[in-house]
């Protein structure tokens, strides 16, 4: 089992990449596998909870994490400035499976934020990314993926359309995914018709990050499961088919 | 060095900082981030005598300093508990206490009689669950109440511990419990609360009403465990909004022997051993050798001798 730590780090750059979208980068060494997660905060006792984000990129003495400003918490990480500190619990989760083959990483949204890691890991996926509005963060994927293609819901900066749109699982030998539901089940659909093994990132509230709360259940083919320790990735068929 | 131990009932425990039921699971997860034979003791996540997968997400919702939950008793069943946990919980180095959940009285004294094993060192009898569909709140009568304890109390020669909601008649709960054999008081568990998404003009859980916890309900829940400490004579374990060794102090000082720290495992999971820490050093820097001094000192004019 990975050795989970609570440390504290220093902020090294918070960009807004996209309107109300941020890539921190803190600083230090750290160790998580594509799909992990960390539980971050940066203040005391308000907000109450940690927020869950996803480990985008790792390099020597840095990670970074790509969010977008949803309510209190993140706005209030949205204004950290390079120098000051947060705290970090993790890593956490249990992270995408080693590919069995050829490898499709198809992202939604922030979803993206949990498959630059596996496209830089794993070497050779192909990368499909969907956005409502202008993509972000298209030229770091580039250099990752063996082939690229964006679609935009507008048109801007990619193909019109979801990502749904361009994606096609024939001649993959697994799809992982991440993004809003109706995008999973639609992938899902595709995939399950190709025959094509799909693996998605789930996102869900959470308290402890730990597995102790049961918080962030969800109902499973399998039964109960925690989006925090059993997860957050999971074989398609377990929670679409429950 | 003083000595931080106290005793509830036939138990000692060697801190007054337990880990509240549901917080902290089996234990194994917080395991991973220190030793939890630093506690005074772990109350496990509530036990039934059938499996319970519990109520759909969302389950949890912010509020300013607090949380509400809507877990809904999800758990493995006594049997799977007895077999896959328990002996793991043997191997924490610290108390544990086994909190259950009955639909009715019988089912309560069901489970106290099949949870009288080695390794189990009291129960905690959670008679203030918010969150079952269509279930109220047994702990907020006097007369649900005593039921419970009287036939849990025939059922199993464990300490009993009463774990009461904030509302309704309380302090006649609590005498009940006691009338009936309670070995302490466990105050209190969540404040029934709601919240409604504004986008779609429903409450955020299927279930209505959550559990509110955390700092924002502290002062409410002290204010129950002052009253409680006067009410009975058996202990009062103090529940409710802990976040830090200031908040127990405060408890114990209002009478209580023993604190539960619940969501203030979300704000730092080092919370609970801080706790003890801060404790420990607060009679140190006072030369006091033990508890005496301090507990309840709140109704009786402070610390002895303080400016």
């Amino acid at each position: 089992m990975d050795a989970v730590a609570l440390r504290r780090a220093a902020v090294r750059g918070n960009a807004e990449v996209a309107p109300g979208v941020f890539l921190l980068r803190v600083e230090g060494e750290f160790r998580a596998r594509p799909g992990q997660f960390y539980m971050v905060r940066a203040w005391e006792r308000d907000p109450l909870l940690f927020r869950p984000l996803s480990a985008f990129d790792l390099s020597p003495g840095e990670i970074s994490f790509l969010y977008g400003v949803r309510g209190r918490g993140t706005c209030l990480l949205s204004r950290l400035s390079p120098g000051e500190e947060l705290e970090l619990l993790g890593p956490l989760g249990n992270g995408w499976p080693e590919p069995p083959g050829r490898l499709a990483l198809v992202g939604g949204g922030l979803g993206i934020a949990a498959l630059y890691l596996a496209a830089k890991a794993f070497g050779g996926a192909d990368v499909y990314l969907g956005f409502p509005g202008r993509p972000f963060l298209v030229e770091a994927f580039r250099e990752v993926a063996a082939g690229l293609r964006v679609a935009s819901e507008s048109g801007e900066g990619g193909e019109r359309g979801l990502v749904t749109d361009i994606f096609s699982p024939e001649g993959y030998d697994a799809c992982y995914a991440c993004g809003p539901r109706p995008m999973l089940a639609a992938i899902w659909e595709a995939c399950r018709r190709a025959g094509v093994a799909l693996f998605v990132s789930l996102e869900e509230r959470m308290a402890c990050g730990l597995g102790a709360c049961l918080g962030c259940t969800v109902f499973t083919k399998d039964g109960p499961k925690r989006v925090c320790r059993d997860g957050p990735v999971f074989r398609a068929e377990e929670v679409f088919d429950a | 060095m003083p000595d931080l131990s106290v005793r509830i009932g036939s138990l000692t425990l060697k801190n007054p900082v337990l880990v509240a039921s549901g917080t902290f699971g089996f234990g194994a997860d917080y395991a991973r981030l220190y030793d939890p034979s630093r506690l005074g003791g772990v109350v496990t996540k509530a036990i039934t005598l059938e499996p319970r997968r519990g109520n759909p997400p969302p389950r949890l919702w912010e509020t300013p300093c607090g949380l509400l939950n809507s877990i809904g008793l999800e758990n493995p069943g006594v049997e799977a508990f007895l077999r896959e946990e328990l002996p793991r919980m043997r191997a924490l180095g610290t108390a544990v206490v086994v909190n259950v959940w009955g639909e009715t009285p019988e089912e309560y004294a069901e489970l106290a009689q099949r949870l009288s094993v080695p390794g189990v060192d009291a129960i905690e009898l959670n008679l203030s669950c918010p969150n079952v569909p269509g279930k109220g709140l047994i702990g907020s009568s006097p007369a649900g109440t005593a039921r419970v304890v009287r036939l849990c109390r025939r059922a199993t020669g464990l300490d009993l511990w009463a774990k009461l909601p904030p509302e309704g008649d309380v302090l006649a709960a609590a005498r009940a419990a006691e009338a009936e054999g309670a070995t302490a008081i466990s105050a209190a568990n969540t404040f029934r609360g709601l919240a409604i998404d504004i986008h779609t003009g429903r409450p955020v859980f299927a279930n209505v009403t959550g559990g509110l916890s955390g700092p924002a309900i502290k002062p409410l829940a002290l204010r129950l465990v002052y009253e409680l400490s006067r009410a009975v004579r058996i202990p009062v374990i103090g529940i409710g909004g802990i976040a830090g060794w200031e908040d127990a102090l405060e408890f114990i000082m209002a009478g209580a022997h023993a604190v539960q720290v619940g969501t203030g495992n979300f704000i730092d999971p080092l919370c609970a051993p801080k706790l003890v820490r801060g404790l420990e050093k607060f009679l140190a820097e006072r030369g006091m050798e033990s508890w005496e001094e301090v507990r309840g000192c709140a109704h009786r004019g402070g610390i002895p001798g303080a400016a």
